[in-house]
């Protein structure tokens, strides 16, 4: 292309021609490398529940404003305590959704009525900002159903995640894309 | 974005002016719009909601006044407050972002069109130093390169100089590494030694003793008569103000129990020579907990299980599942909040103490859903050393630990199985399908046999030498009886002795389960009792210590009075007995002993002749 | 509870996680807290028949969408080099920056993006067991291909970072040929530094230091955020500065582009040394001809330089291998495994009590299991490290040279025309020259527009 002929330009136009071809060639043995690993899956970060400690970096470290860790319900191992040690301060001053007696700081979780004695605890996560006192304290006292989560709507899967990065048990890893959650079933 | 060149704008200055104007307009309004998200920020990190001072001393001012309604009234209206805050400042930020993008968009083109308008179009001129130059940059920019390289190296060097590794210079093998990492522990705690197993063994470090079955090594000495009243035959009585039901731990010269009630948990230590308080320690709560919020049935208490050492720390558990360590100057060393057990009356089953370990059997849950688990912890630092899981549903007795078939062994009692475990790795040895009901007394380990007690139906000696499922095969003999419900049984090996709570004490065969006597004490009994020598100490609940000959016939060769309540199980060492009554530990003996000689194994000929010519 | 030790990395960093194998992990990790937590309180059964809601699992952003990045991604690779090579249209490329801006940048939050995917590439070199996402993968690839025939055309308008700084770039200043190149070898002493921390497992730098995710994402920490304003800002009047100075993709670009089979040029026909495109770069990458006549300096000393550099060059690795060993106890702590170690040692030797279950307390509680196996992958990390940083160091020592001897080769150069590894195929400079203006038909003469700015001198 560049139009000129002599003999030290075509020298070069040759010698440059050549290293681009194996540079690509290199370029295709990389490919090729990638291509062996054949699990090769896309993945998305998640929180394992059973090796959280409720540490409370979630709520911080997270490169969003507001978390991408949120608190989620199992429902299926829920005591439907009257006296949820997650949604209770300790030692609440009465079992009424009363500021005071709320262990949320967001007051995102609802409390309805089901049927004598039975509550139940709903998350509300356009409110919820990941702190996890609801979470240590069903843990602590109660059955552990409330458990952090990383919710996909939110997380921009970074390549490296900064909760993860600070987490005290190292209990953020990748997880495959077709099962991006790591609910809690039982108690383990 | 350049604008085209087309042909030249004939309003350029106007075009520019206009432009400089917006970009003005724009720039101030980037940054009102930054200024205002940096106020926010700085503000948000200084103004945390959610860690208050206010509202933290509102609720703060709430638990010391429940029924205080403006205090309330005044949480609830800071709690809207600062989460409406946050809301807006979340509200702020995401509209600030995309107004700034916005803004500056604005900013960027305006300045742009100025920047056109006010372009200066190229005019070549001859240039005829251009070769000289091109000469004179080539040198420069190699010099600056070398200055780039220069300065990372600069850079590399005093990075790695700056910074400080811990991790030792070398590289080491990962053997060496361990042995830093222990150089390293031990240079923070002072190197306290374990105390021998004959130390441990001379004192009384766990409930019911060294070996946790109520029986005194052989050269103990204890006192036969005393009187409250007169004080005769006691050496010392300190009031105890801590409500407990957990028998007091000795180790050398101090005494410890422990004491809890709704509010706090704490740990009590006692001169042994003089009864001096030396200190009590607070125990934290759990900082998450609702600390003793489980209200604990009147005949339990909020402190039931009995302190364990291990002649270094002095280990704790109460009923709310906080495990502590307290130093021997009653500092906390380490504290482990094990959750609030899920069983009727809270945590109270008592601490064990193998090697450097101790060993919390911390059952709970019911038969259908057991969440159940043995535990070791190290000692100085309360790591998990081992951690094994059971299926056994919520039981109150206290595990032992003795050696036998060549391990060392824990045995737990639980319904419906006696399970032996591996002390030094939690594996499991061998189990017994045997145990029905709620299951309090206590396993002894006695004659190579372990004795156990199901509540309230039979006595039986099991062989500890098993692995797997031993049922069928190493039940040594189990007979049935008047049978206790509480109280641990006791055997130094030829008889096993077993008291019920209405006071029916009887008799058995080690060797055989061959009923030998029976006797009416007509009292309740709380107590598990011990054996000393040849004597078995009974001691009632209205205060009443029995001393009984072990003997093929039943012989009571004292009876004396304590003059208060009386519910824990004796320790025994340095040739006295403390007693934990309802109100005061009593340190009871023969004589008043040198106080230096607590510290020395005594010779095995006073001892005899002690327990065989007590004084009167 | 060495097991937690033993896969620190992998947890860390994206690795194979087939299901089982996760599980298995699982099983062991246990930690004593997460066994409490069992149904102490036994779910009930409602007499009047509640249903139980489901637990919400919002899907993930779905594969299809990724592959979807995949094909813009090359589409715009293919617009952006069809865009600077046919119509040679600045607008258009301008364009597509917007598009790319809006798409890669302020929609995909900066994440995927090939400047980061150099850190997956590092990784899967240096760890056999982690598997580079295919679109990680494509991502690394695809501009580097292109630039091999094309130049960097990926710079020009399909990369969100670079468009981010063309478009704001308002009156460019020139920056001395001197600082060009000085500043110009950063760029290869982050790729190295960002290679061997991905491939040691230990950071992601390249990423976490990014100046322009924060503003894609409108949120991030407030050091990241001022950065990214500064350059912004800096970019107003320095053209793309980190493209420059601090992008390591470009710098890869940059070496791709030198043996790029074809590039684009200012004048579409002949060269008429007019001069007018001379200034027109804003980015310093327009080189001037050779000047004609005899050289100013003596060909002997250039030969002597030249080669005396030559034989500088080993030595120069050497030094730099010599000060990356230097660095690599302290370049390991940015290991997670060897900054726990470093923590617990730390507070072995000066003990500082945390308050329950803050951060710090619970490393420390992690660190306290076994330290012994703590110390172990320490130090099995800083072995690798020492390596890593041995290797960079040799690298830094390498780019200077190889830059230093670059810097007295001489040139030939008849035409004006774009520096091969500093264009970034912008099509600024095309409309200056006379020759395309005549191509597309528009007036020829610029000459009458220079006279506003003399007259406005007087």
């Amino acid at each position: 292309m560049s139009g000129h002929s002599s003999p030290m330009v075509n020298r070069r136009d040759f010698l440059r021609g050549a290293t681009r071809s194996l540079t690509v060639l290199g370029l295709g043995g990389l490919a090729g490398m990638a291509a062996s690993r054949a699990t090769a899956q896309t993945t998305r970060w998640q929180i394992d529940p059973h090796k959280c400690v409720r540490c409370g970096n979630c709520a911080t470290m997270c490169v969003l404003k507001e978390s991408a860790v949120k608190c989620v319900h199992a429902f299926a191992m829920c005591g439907y305590c009257q006296l949820c040690t997650g949604y209770f301060e300790p030692e609440p001053n009465a079992l009424t959704t009363a500021a005071e007696n709320q262990l949320c700081p967001t007051s995102a979780i609802k409390r309805t009525y089901v049927e004598d004695p039975y509550y139940e605890y709903t998350i509300d996560e356009s409110l919820c900002i990941g702190c996890a006192k609801c979470v240590e304290g069903c843990s602590r006292f109660g059955n552990g159903s409330l458990f952090l989560q990383i919710r996909h709507d939110r997380c921009v899967n970074c390549n490296e995640c900064a909760i993860a990065r600070n987490c005290p048990t190292e209990a953020i890893s990748r997880v495959p894309i077709h099962h991006p959650y790591l609910l809690k079933t039982e108690g383990h | 974005m350049n604008v085209a060149k087309t042909t030249p704008v004939i309003g350029a200055s106007a075009v520019h002016r206009v432009a400089l104007t917006s970009a003005a307009v724009a720039g101030a309004f980037v940054l009102l719009v930054v200024s205002v998200l940096l106020n926010q920020f700085i503000t948000a990190t200084t103004n945390d909601p959610w860690k208050s001072p206010q509202l933290l001393e509102a609720k703060e001012r709430l638990r010391a006044a429940p029924k205080d309604e403006a205090v309330k009234a005044r949480i609830r209206d800071l709690d809207l407050r600062f989460r409406e805050d946050y809301r807006r400042r979340l509200r702020l930020a995401a509209s600030g972002g995309w107004l700034l993008v916005a803004g500056t968009a604005v900013l960027v083109l305006s300045l742009q069109a100025a920047s056109e308008a006010k372009r200066q179009l190229p005019l070549p001129r001859p240039d005829p130093d251009a070769a000289k130059r091109a000469v004179r940059t080539a040198a420069q920019s190699r010099r600056a390169v070398a200055v780039a390289g220069a300065l990372a190296v600069v850079a590399m060097v005093s990075t790695g100089l700056g910074i400080r590794s811990l991790l030792g210079g070398k590289l080491a093998a990962p053997g060496a590494s361990a042995a830093i990492a222990s150089g390293a522990a031990a240079a923070v705690a002072p190197a306290v030694p374990l105390p021998p197993p004959a130390e441990f063994a001379r004192n009384w470090p766990r409930f019911r003793g060294p070996d946790g079955g109520g029986l005194a090594p052989p050269d103990t000495v204890a006192p036969l008569t005393w009187d409250a009243k007169s004080g005769a035959g006691v050496i010392w009585k300190s009031p105890v103000p801590a409500a407990g039901f957990n028998s007091p731990i000795v180790w050398n010269d101090r005494v410890f129990l422990s004491g809890a009630t709704k509010e706090k948990r704490e740990v009590l230590c006692f001169d042994a020579r003089d009864g001096r308080l030396l200190w009590t320690c607070a125990v934290p709560a759990d900082p998450r907990g609702p600390g003793n919020a489980k209200e604990p049935i009147d005949d339990t208490g909020y402190a039931a299980s009995t302190m364990a050492t291990d002649g270094r720390n002095a280990f704790v558990i109460f009923g709310n599942g906080t495990l502590a360590a307290v130093t021997f100057d009653g500092k906390v060393a380490w504290t482990k909040h094990l959750g609030m057990p899920n069983n009727a009356y809270g945590h109270a089953t008592s601490l064990a103490v193998w090697q450097d370990r101790v060993i919390v059997q911390y059952d709970q849950g019911t038969p259908e859903a057991p969440n159940s688990k043995i535990v070791a912890f190290d000692g100085l630092t309360g790591r998990v050393a081992w951690e094994t899981a059971r299926k056994i549903p919520c039981s109150w007795a206290t595990p032992i630990v003795f050696e036998a078939a060549g391990k060392a062994q824990i045995v737990t009692l639980g319904e419906p199985h006696v399970i032996a475990y591996d002390a030094s790795n939690g594996a499991e040895l061998w189990r017994v399908e045997l145990m029905h009901g709620e299951i309090a007394p206590s396993p002894v380990f006695a004659g190579g046999r372990v004795l156990v007690v199901n509540p309230t139906q039979f006595l039986a000696a099991l062989k500890p030498d098993g692995s797997g499922d031993v049922t069928a095969s190493h039940v040594a003999w189990k007979v049935e009886g008047v049978i206790p419900d509480v109280v641990s049984p006791v055997s130094d090996g030829e008889f096993a002795f077993v008291s019920d709570s209405g006071g029916v004490l009887t008799c058995f065969e080690a060797a055989t389960g061959k009923q030998v006597w029976e006797k009416d004490l007509q009292a309740q009994v709380q107590a598990s009792p011990v054996i000393v020598g040849k004597r078995l100490y009974v001691c009632t609940t209205a205060g009443t210590m029995f001393v009984i000959e072990v003997a093929r016939e039943f012989r009571q060769l004292a009876r004396n009075e304590l003059g208060e309540k009386f519910f824990a199980s004796p320790a025994l060492a340095g040739g006295r007995m403390f007693l934990r009554g309802d109100k005061h530990l009593f340190c009871l003996g023969v004589e008043r002993v040198d106080p230096n000689a607590l510290q020395e194994p005594r010779p095995p000929q006073r001892v005899e002749g002690n327990a065989l010519h007590p004084k009167p | 509870m060495s097991v937690s030790l033993a896969p620190a990395k992998a947890s860390r960093l994206p690795l194979r996680t087939s299901g089982r194998n996760w599980l298995l992990r699982l099983s062991f990790l246990l930690s004593p807290a997460a066994i409490l937590a069992a149904s102490r309180f036994p779910p009930p059964d409602f007499e009047g028949g509640h249903k139980l809601p489901e637990t919400t699992t919002p899907a993930a952003r779905g594969l299809v969408l990724e592959y979807l990045d995949v094909a813009l991604l090359l589409g715009c690779l293919a617009l952006a080099t069809w865009l600077a090579y046919r119509p040679r249209s600045r607008r258009g490329l301008a364009w597509l920056s917007l598009f790319s801006l809006g798409y890669f940048g302020f929609y995909r939050k900066g994440c995927i993006c090939a400047i980061g995917s150099i850190q997956n590439v590092a990784l899967g070199f240096a760890d056999r067991s982690y598997a580079i996402p295919l679109t990680v993968l494509l991502f690394f690839l695809a501009p580097l291909v292109v630039a091999l025939f094309f130049g960097r055309t990926f710079c020009a308008a399909v990369c969100p970072q670079g468009a981010i700084q063309d478009l704001v770039l308002v009156k460019p200043l020139k920056v001395p040929a001197w600082l060009e190149h000085g500043l110009g070898v950063i760029p290869f002493l982050f790729l190295g530094t960002g290679a061997i921390f991905a491939a040691t497992g230990s950071a992601f730098l390249i990423c976490r230091f990014d100046p322009f995710v924060p503003i894609f994402r409108l949120s991030g920490s407030l050091s990241l955020l001022t950065l990214g304003a500064a350059f912004l800002l800096v970019g107003m009047f320095v053209g793309r500065p980190y493209c420059r100075f601090l992008c390591p993709y470009g710098a890869m670009l940059r070496v791709a582009s030198l043996l790029a089979k074809w590039r684009v040029r200012v004048t579409p026909t002949l060269c008429t040394q007019c001069r007018l495109c001379e200034h027109e770069c804003p980015f310093g990458a327009m080189r001037t001809p050779t000047p004609s006549g005899r050289a100013p300096e003596a060909p002997a000393v250039e030969r002597k330089r030249l080669a005396g550099l030559v034989v500088l060059l080993p030595f120069l690795i050497a030094g730099g291998a010599l000060a990356g060993w230097r660095l690599a106890p302290a370049a390991a702590q940015l290991h997670p495994t060897v900054e726990l170690a470093e923590f617990h040692l730390a507070n072995q030797k000066s003990p500082t009590v945390y308050p329950p279950m803050t951060p710090e307390a619970l490393k420390l509680e992690r660190a306290a299991e076994d330290p012994a196996a703590l110390l172990a992958a320490a130090q099995k990390v800083r072995e690798k490290m020492t390596l890593a940083s041995w290797l960079v160091g040799a690298w830094a020592g390498l780019v200077i040279g190889l830059k230093l001897i670059a810097l007295s080769m001489r040139v030939t150069r008849t035409d004006f025309e774009p520096d091969r590894g500093a264009c970034v195929a912008c099509a600024r400079c095309f409309l200056s020259c006379p020759a395309e203006r005549q191509r597309r038909g528009l007036p020829v003469d610029p000459l009458p527009a220079a006279m506003p700015a003399t007259a406005s001198k007087s």
